[in-house]
């Protein structure tokens, strides 16, 4: 009977990891062949672009932005979605599913369509610009889209709704019981919140931000449309060095580097986590 | 007195929070369906920032032209394809990882999650090369075709199905299949009559969420469209970043209305929970 599970796993495993190590390899050998531009590949294998990567400003500026603009983007999104999904997780009407359910249903329509909207709203001549003017606020609209607020206000966007969801459903595990007993004892409500439900939730706040900080650095359609071009990130390098420039070499290893550091950042999150756990119980 | 003051300070204040949240969360898709209605003047480019619409009037949806309603066609064929393929693959592999006894399953489980943790834009440089690498071998030109937008959105599809499928059977109470066998059922009948209804959910909601990221994608297709086979997200994206046409809200409108409805018919049907279990493993 067991021996059957396996027969079926086999070839659809071995389909899968051929496609995983397939084009990973491809693309990663790629990166250590000369580039000699449009498209085409020199014949010895090298390290010049990875050197070239570390010793061009220009390439390796744009890891250092899209690691800065993520890290923004994880703090500013957990200060949001940490209240919200707390809210959501003590509640005891019905409201609690219809909020998630329009969390998980916005979370399925596409980031361009939401960078359409958001540069409607942000937009010189959108509603936010003529509020600020009509308060008289500002003296003239200000520009809040096509620079790197634009970026962090798009990758806002783009993750809130996943943050939300994460931060629930670790949120929803802390027995309400654990609240009430440490109110009892006399804490405030602002000491329960820090000294139980925050402690508490530090796993999933810490496993959270890993996955929206690993969202955050290889996004491309926010930081493509929302800093109009003007905002270098990594993934909108790799797009014109492949795209526009025909670099593919160069644009294989800036690929690879943008791989290893998400990796890296994965493997740190999936440790950390788990000595949290270990730490707890 | 003072202790219930308090208390519904804190309640007004969190329902501040909530509320902006929601807003920012919300506000650029309402604004992009009201924006779809403009009634304005059709000047090119100014039509964009027309907000709030001048007048009400269905102008922009009946100048969408045929060319999106293509690309429209080639992202749910996409999908479709990306769904299935994903199902087909994914089922029998999250029911031998949860099943079988195969050494290492762990480890291969964690490879199967493991396109979920490159970068899309990755993804799409990876099978951009790949297919040049294979048509520099075999002369087989895969570069263009439909299938090679498909494949790129099978990769990511497969994981979405995998770790919902797998989600419901480890829940999944075996003697429920020892009941049947030992009732007389054939193993194959035991398979379709107890096993594949109680997937069936973790089938759905794996099947939607394959399907959803496979539509929206624009880096994996932006290194594997051409110009015969592209998809809407990459259409809207090029006309955001070059030249801004009106028809664009209009046909991304009907596609925010469009999900909605689905989304919502779906979430009675399977219910919220599997979709928001699914949702958190992935």
């Amino acid at each position: 009977m067991k021996a059957r599970w396996n027969i079926i796993l086999i070839p659809p495993m071995i389909l899968s990891l051929l496609f995983l190590f397939g084009t990973q390899f491809v693309f990663l050998r790629a990166g250590f062949f000369e580039d000699l531009g449009l498209g085409r590949f020199g014949d010895t294998l090298t390290l010049e672009n990875y050197i070239t990567f570390f010793q061009d400003s220009f390439y390796f500026d744009t890891l250092r932005l899209s690691f800065y603009l993520s890290l923004i983007v994880v703090v500013a999104v957990l200060l949001c979605a940490y209240p919200v999904a707390y809210v959501i997780a003590r509640m005891r009407s019905h409201w609690s599913m219809i909020l998630l359910a329009t969390v998980v249903i916005s979370s399925f329509i596409t980031v361009v369509i939401k960078a359409l909207g958001l540069i409607i709203i942000f937009g010189t001549d959108g509603p936010i610009n003529s509020v600020l003017l009509n308060f008289a606020l500002v003296d003239r609209p200000i520009k809040i889209i096509g620079n790197i607020s634009g970026v962090v206000i798009g990758l806002m966007n783009y993750v809130l709704g996943f943050m939300i969801l994460m931060l629930f459903s670790v949120i929803q595990t802390i027995p309400r019981s654990l609240e009430e007993a440490a109110e009892i004892h006399g804490s405030s409500r602002w000491r329960v919140f820090y000294r139980v439900v925050i402690p508490l939730s530090l796993p999933g706040v810490f496993g959270g931000s890993m996955i929206v900080f690993n969202l955050c650095m290889g996004a491309f359609v926010s930081a493509a449309l929302l800093g109009g071009g003007r905002v270098l990130t990594l993934p909108v390098v790799i797009e014109r060095t492949i795209v526009l420039d025909g670099e593919y070499a160069m644009g294989g290893a800036l690929s690879a580097i943008l791989l290893i550091v998400v990796l890296i950042i994965n493997i740190l999150s999936v440790m950390a986590v788990g000595r949290m756990r270990t730490l707890r119980t | 007195m003072r202790h219930s003051r308090t208390r519904s300070g804190r309640k007004y204040l969190a329902g501040v929070v909530v509320c902006a949240v929601y807003i920012f969360l919300l506000a650029p898709v309402f604004v992009v369906v009201f924006a779809s209605f403009d009634g304005g003047d059709p000047v090119a480019g100014r039509a964009f920032l027309n907000f709030p619409p001048q007048g009400l009037s269905l102008q922009w949806y009946f100048s969408i032209q045929a060319r999106l309603f293509h690309s429209l066609w080639i992202s749910t064929a996409v999908a479709i394809c990306a769904a299935a393929g994903g199902i087909v693959i994914g089922v029998p592999i999250a029911l031998g990882l949860v099943r079988g006894t195969l050494p290492g399953r762990s480890v291969l489980e964690a490879l199967c999650r493991a396109p979920l943790q490159i970068p899309f834009i990755v993804i799409g440089v990876a099978f951009l090369q790949t297919y040049y690498l294979v048509t520099s071998l075999t002369g087989i030109r895969i570069n263009g075709t439909f299938m090679a937008l498909a494949l790129g959105h099978l990769f990511i599809a497969t994981p979405y199905v995998i770790g919902s499928v797998g989600a419901v059977l480890v829940r999944f109470d075996t003697s429920l299949e020892e009941a049947a066998l030992s009732l007389g059922a054939s193993r194959w009948t035991t398979f379709r009559r107890v096993t594949v209804p109680i997937i069936m959910p973790g089938i759905y909601t794996g099947g939607l969420y394959a399907f959803m990221v496979s539509f929206g994608d624009v880096p994996i297709s932006l290194f594997l469209a051409s110009p015969k086979y592209t998809t809407l997200p990459l259409e809207i994206f090029h006309s955001m970043e070059f030249d801004f046409d009106p028809a664009i809200l209009a046909i991304s409108a009907l596609v925010v209305m469009a999900s909605v409805v689905i989304l919502w018919i779906v979430q009675r049907v399977v219910g919220l929970d599997v979709l928001l279990r699914s949702g958190g493993s992935s």
